[in-house]
């Protein structure tokens, strides 16, 4: 059971490895099938652990395993070290499960590049990473893959590298998220010298004797680290801009790995969080506040990649509202979800995208419902799902969320309640746009000029993956369904008991409300396709969405731009005058003084060695004098 | 006697080097061949090496004035044991270089790299303050005629500041040295009890300051690291540098607790100033030296606070972050001038693109340029980490300063490997620039491989640098 989460983390390793080593002694092909079976032997992996968990009594559902002591000083020890349990066990699977089909589409869609070598060892390494990240049995370990996440997501993102906007991406994703392990790192060092030691178990044991300012700034900074890492407000603005990567590796941003590692990270670090509830409400508030700002951007947006980008900004929030209220279980199922529909819609977009040699502007598409059926069908599927439409997987998850808000009550609960569901209303818009303006209407010049009769909808590598996540999204949210069942909710609960439960009836009504509100947004998203407008007509209002409340600009005129400026100015004000030239000064001096002594050099020199030894011995006899 | 043989053998290599005519090639090459024995020597020596015990060991002791107290006497403890590693591998690297890049009078040349090298490892090995004084100033003599002599277009004025910064240092620590050995009755590290008199403390601290360099001791900086053949640039700021921390770590910390205490403060807000002022000329440094010489000084302000953080996880820190930062700067500094050789210049607005068509000098620049900028999971990532909550016990202010550190780290050297490797070929980069060929490779790679184990398993430094494993009792108890 160990041992498959074991091989669960380094197989993926061994694949990204591999590919390095090997360089061009294997074929590209050869590359992406290492890469795509090395994912699947860590699903298997992941299953083994899974099942072997499962089949064990409740009680003896955490396991901590140590490889060796990674990093000591004096008493203070850090091992490699894993912790499977529920909660590890469901991340792995989905992880390795989703990124797996992410890979393997990855073949189809990246066929023909001049480097996929390359690529899929980055794969591999993000795939890794992640799963070091959701295995870690302790903080330091889990910063280790949490900076790992973000350095394959710098590569990812800035895999064509010839293109200055992918490169500018990635170096502001990578930014971005320094600024989180930074505050994470920050979190560590604070309970290192409050409770000696940074495994999961040891930390929250001592939870509650700590102070509760320190409960406070460890929570945090560890918030700190789960908003960068998850694009939240404020520290959102890297997402949008990752769409430069290749759509694969949006789908895996997104779906599987590194967004939703700031949900885990709540819920892995309950015990603290609900130490400080005001910090954890905060996440709460932080999470309500993206998931409307992303949908109201994303009613706005132009790009394919960027309408779902967003979406899973807004998503992403909703599962830190659960988080933030202690519905943990409900966090990490429309995790789950999420990541079926999310990688659905992105690897469906992809196909759309490769069809149409690479456009991504919606105003060029149009009508492809004729011309590629089985794409409009999976991005349906993906779009109902995300929409909330039952019995689809998005539905019993978002729900969920919303009824805790509900449960949870009080003037915090009601107000996420409300927020949730214009979440719900603005989903539904933006959603249905994408879709009317893709599928639906008559065909662009551009779609009928490159949709192509008789080309295919793709290869048979990018299909069938796609395939598998229609069916996921389908019927993969079937694992809760309120009043019957709730095996998911309750296996994530072992780990992390949920602090909000709510009744069958708040379900039920909070569900009628919210398809009510879904489908209000469909029909408004409809009408306005109908009649040829946008759904935003204030041109103010757009002006604003479209420069996402300008955060880009705000941010650059308040560090970057500061920042560079400090820097030239500590140049041209201290290095260059005070420290160079001063030195400059005495050099030319000396040189001129040397040139003109050069003919009694012999002498100089003696007088030097006899000033020195003067002046040494006038050194000696004040240091030992003067005490 | 192996710590000895340490020592000589490159001393004795640069008398053959110098003496012997040899053809050009066959000189290289025997420089070459000694810097990898060193390598060898020194692996002989850690194999033997009791690192669960850390006390010092494969020491050699013999009088030598007796009458004043002096005597040659040197040794390895675990921390100085891994800075010499660090330091023959960055060496055997740079001569290497130097053979493939093929510097003009070879013997010379490399007689005065050995020279140095002898000199580096007599540093860390001396157990006699007299005996490391003159080894302290033995680095200096080849340094200057390495800059002065092999350097760039400005390498008089390189030198000159060089010269006057480091004489100054020189002369408050032979006065500082004189007076320790004259009240205490011996020059012996070993033998010679503590101090409380703060103007010899000063002393040391100044000249160790200068050799670091510390803000704002580092006026020499800028021009020598960037007038400095590379692989000598690639010494002084890989290992050269180092030799400071191990003077703050065997000497100013050890022989004068008192001091060291008071004036702690001072230094940590110099490190930490350092740390910021560093990080943020690099990031707007116009040329590839400037950025790794900027950022070189903002590593040894960070280092320099884990050492005044006075405890297990700062001072073991410091130690791994030194060896780190020793391995990775070098490797830095080696891929800057196989850059400038194929493209003429390092200025980052000349440059781009290289990334493409080159895929040796894409994957070695990426890896080495992370490990600089310490993502986690890297050895030097370990070392920060230890460093940042080492120093907390000295005040939050200076690991959130650490913490700033690392955001800027991230900026600065993303913004190079950019101006490397990315977007469109800069106009200095020509369509048949190589790339990086096998044997600049085999320099290379090395000290990248010794930096993943590292970051595999950096507790192999951090947990057997100081006698007992305990760092701070150790120190406080002066290594005896």
């Amino acid at each position: 059971m160990v041992a498959g989460a074991w091989i669960c983390l380094l197989a993926p390793l061994a694949g990204a490895l591999g590919i390095t080593l090997a360089g061009q002694r294997i074929s590209r092909r050869t590359a992406g099938w290492i890469s795509t079976l090395s994912t699947f032997v860590a699903f298997g992996g992941a299953l083994v652990a899974f099942f072997g968990l499962w089949a064990a009594d409740p009680s003896d559902r955490e396991h901590v395993s140590t490889a060796y002591t990674w990093l000591a000083a004096g008493d203070f020890e850090v091992g490699l070290q894993i912790q499977l349990d529920t909660l590890s066990s469901t991340m792995m699977l989905v992880v390795s499960g989703v990124g797996g089909l992410i890979v393997w589409y990855s073949m189809g869609y990246m066929a023909g590049d001049d480097e996929e070598r390359r690529y899929f060892a980055y794969m591999s390494l993000f795939v890794f990473s992640m799963l070091l990240l959701v295995e870690a049995g302790n903080f330091l370990l889990l910063l280790v893959g949490w900076g790992l996440v973000g350095l394959a997501s710098y590569l990812l993102i800035g895999f064509w590298h010839h293109r200055p906007e992918a490169v500018a991406a990635a170096k502001k994703a990578f930014v971005m998220n320094a600024i989180g392990d930074a505050t994470f790192a920050l979190a560590c060092v604070l309970l290192i010298w409050e409770t000696g030691t940074l495994e999961f178990a040891g930390v929250f044991e001592d939870v509650g004797s700590l102070s509760s300012t320190t409960v406070n700034l460890v929570a945090l900074g560890l918030l700190g680290g789960a908003i960068a890492k998850s694009a939240q407000i404020p520290l959102q603005t890297w997402l949008p801009d990752a769409m430069e990567g290749p759509t694969p590796v949006s789908a895996l941003i997104h779906a599987a790995t590194m967004v939703t590692a700031g949900v885990y990270l709540l819920v892995r670090a309950h015990p603290i969080f609900e130490a400080t509830p005001d910090v954890q409400h905060l996440a709460a508030i932080l999470g309500a506040a993206t998931l409307l700002v992303a949908g109201a951007i994303a009613l706005v947006q132009w790009d394919i990649k960027r309408v779902i980008a967003y979406s899973t900004m807004s998503q992403i929030g909703y599962m830190f509202l659960a988080a933030g209220i202690g519905a943990y279980g409900y966090a990490i199922f429309h995790l789950m979800t999420h990541a079926f529909f999310k990688a659905l819609l992105f690897m469906s977009a992809g196909l759309v995208i490769h069809h149409l040699d690479g456009e991504q502007d919606i105003r060029r598409m149009g009508g492809l419902k004729e011309v590629m059926p089985r794409t409009h069908v999976a991005f349906l599927v993906g779009i109902l799902a995300l929409v909330g439409i039952p019995p689809f997987a998005g539905f019993w998850s978002k729900d969920g969320i919303i009824a805790s808000a509900l449960a949870a009550g009080g003037a915090l609960g009601y107000t996420l309640y409300v927020a949730a569901l214009i979440g719900a209303l603005f989903t539904g818009a933006y959603a249905f746009r994408l879709y009317y303006t893709v599928f639906r209407g008559s065909q662009s010049e551009y779609a009928a000029e490159h949709a192509h009769e008789g080309h295919g909808e793709g290869p048979r590598s990018m299909l069938v993956p796609v395939w598998i996540l229609t069916v996921l999204s389908t019927i993969g949210g079937l694992v809760v369904i309120p009043g019957v069942w709730h095996p998911l909710t309750e296996w994530i609960g072992e780990t992390a008991e949920a602090l909000v439960d709510p009744t069958v009836a708040e379900d039920y009504e909070t569900s009628t409300l919210a398809v009510v509100l879904g489908l209000v947004g469909l029909f408004l998203a409809r009408r306005a396709f109908q009649a040829g407008r946008q759904l935003v007509t204030n041109p103010a209002i757009w002006r604003v969405l479209e420069h996402k409340l300008y955060f880009d600009e705000l941010y650059d005129a308040l560090f970057f731009r500061p920042a560079v400026a400090l820097s030239v100015a500590l140049r041209r004000n201290v290095e260059e005058p005070v420290i160079e030239r001063s030195l400059d000064e005495i050099g030319s001096g000396t040189i001129q003084v040397g040139g003109e002594v050069a003919r009694v050099q012999s002498g100089l020199l003696r007088t030097y060695a006899v000033a020195i030894a003067f002046a040494v011995c006038v050194l000696v006899v004040v240091f030992v004098a003067v005490r | 006697m192996l710590t000895t043989a340490l020592i000589l053998l490159p001393i004795a290599g640069a008398l053959v080097v110098a003496i012997l005519p040899l053809p050009r090639e066959t000189t290289a090459g025997l420089a070459f061949l000694v810097a990898l024995m060193e390598v060898g020597l020194w692996i002989a020596a850690a194999a033997r090496f009791d690192f669960d015990d850390g006390s010092l060991q494969l020491g050699t002791s013999r009088e030598w004035v007796e009458s004043l107290g002096i005597s040659y006497s040197v040794g390895f403890y675990g921390f100085s044991l891994w800075l010499t590693g660090a330091a023959v591998i960055v060496s055997a690297a740079a001569i290497g270089y130097a053979v493939w890049i093929g510097r003009d009078r070879p013997r010379a040349y490399h007689a005065l790299m050995l020279l140095l090298t002898g000199a580096i490892v007599a540093t860390f090995a001396s157990q006699d303050l007299l005996l490391f004084y003159i080894s302290f100033e033995a680095m200096l003599i080849p340094l200057y005629v390495l800059v002065g002599v092999w350097g760039g277009a400005r390498r008089q004025a390189a030198t000159l500041t060089f010269v006057v910064y480091t004489m100054a240092g020189s002369l408050l620590m032979l006065a500082s040295v004189v007076a320790f050995g004259v009240t205490q009755g011996t020059f012996s590290l070993v033998d010679s009890g503590t101090s409380d008199n703060v103007w010899i403390f000063l002393g040391f601290a100044i000249a160790f300051a200068i050799k670091a360099p510390l803000f704002p001791f580092h006026g020499w900086l800028p021009l020598a690291y960037r007038e400095a053949p590379v692989e000598v640039a690639a010494v002084l700021s890989a290992v050269v540098s180092k030799t400071a921390i191990y003077g703050f770590l065997r000497i100013g910390l050890p022989k004068f607790p008192e001091p060291a205490d008071d004036l702690s403060g001072v230094i940590l807000v110099l490190a930490g100033a350092g740390l910021v002022y560093g990080s943020l000329l690099a990031f707007r440094a116009p040329d590839l030296r400037g950025v790794v010489a900027y950022s070189s000084m903002a590593q040894m302000g960070l280092i320099t606070l884990g050492v005044f953080a006075f405890d297990d996880l700062g001072l073991d820190g410091a130690v791994l972050q030194s060896v780190a930062h020793g391995l990775v700067s070098a490797s830095m500094f080696l891929l800057v001038g196989m850059v400038e050789h194929r493209c003429g210049t390092g200025e980052l607005a000349s440059l781009g693109g290289m990334a493409r068509g080159r895929p040796a000098l894409a994957t070695v620049v990426m890896v080495a340029g992370m490990i600089a900028l310490a993502v986690p999971g890297s050895a030097t990532f370990a070392g920060e980490f230890l460093i940042m909550a080492g120093v907390y016990d000295q005040g939050w202010g200076y690991s959130i300063v650490v913490a700033l550190g690392v955001v800027l780290a991230a900026m600065y050297t993303l913004r190079v490997i950019s101006a490397i490797l990315h977007v469109k070929p800069g106009p200095a980069v020509r369509e048949g620039a190589l790339d990086l060929r096998p044997a600049e490779l085999a320099l290379v790679l090395p000290m990248i491989l010794a930096l993943l184990v590292l970051s595999a398993w950096p507790a192999l430094v951090s947990q057997s640098s100081f006698p007992g494993n305990d760092a701070a009792q150790a120190i406080s108890d002066g290594f005896r």
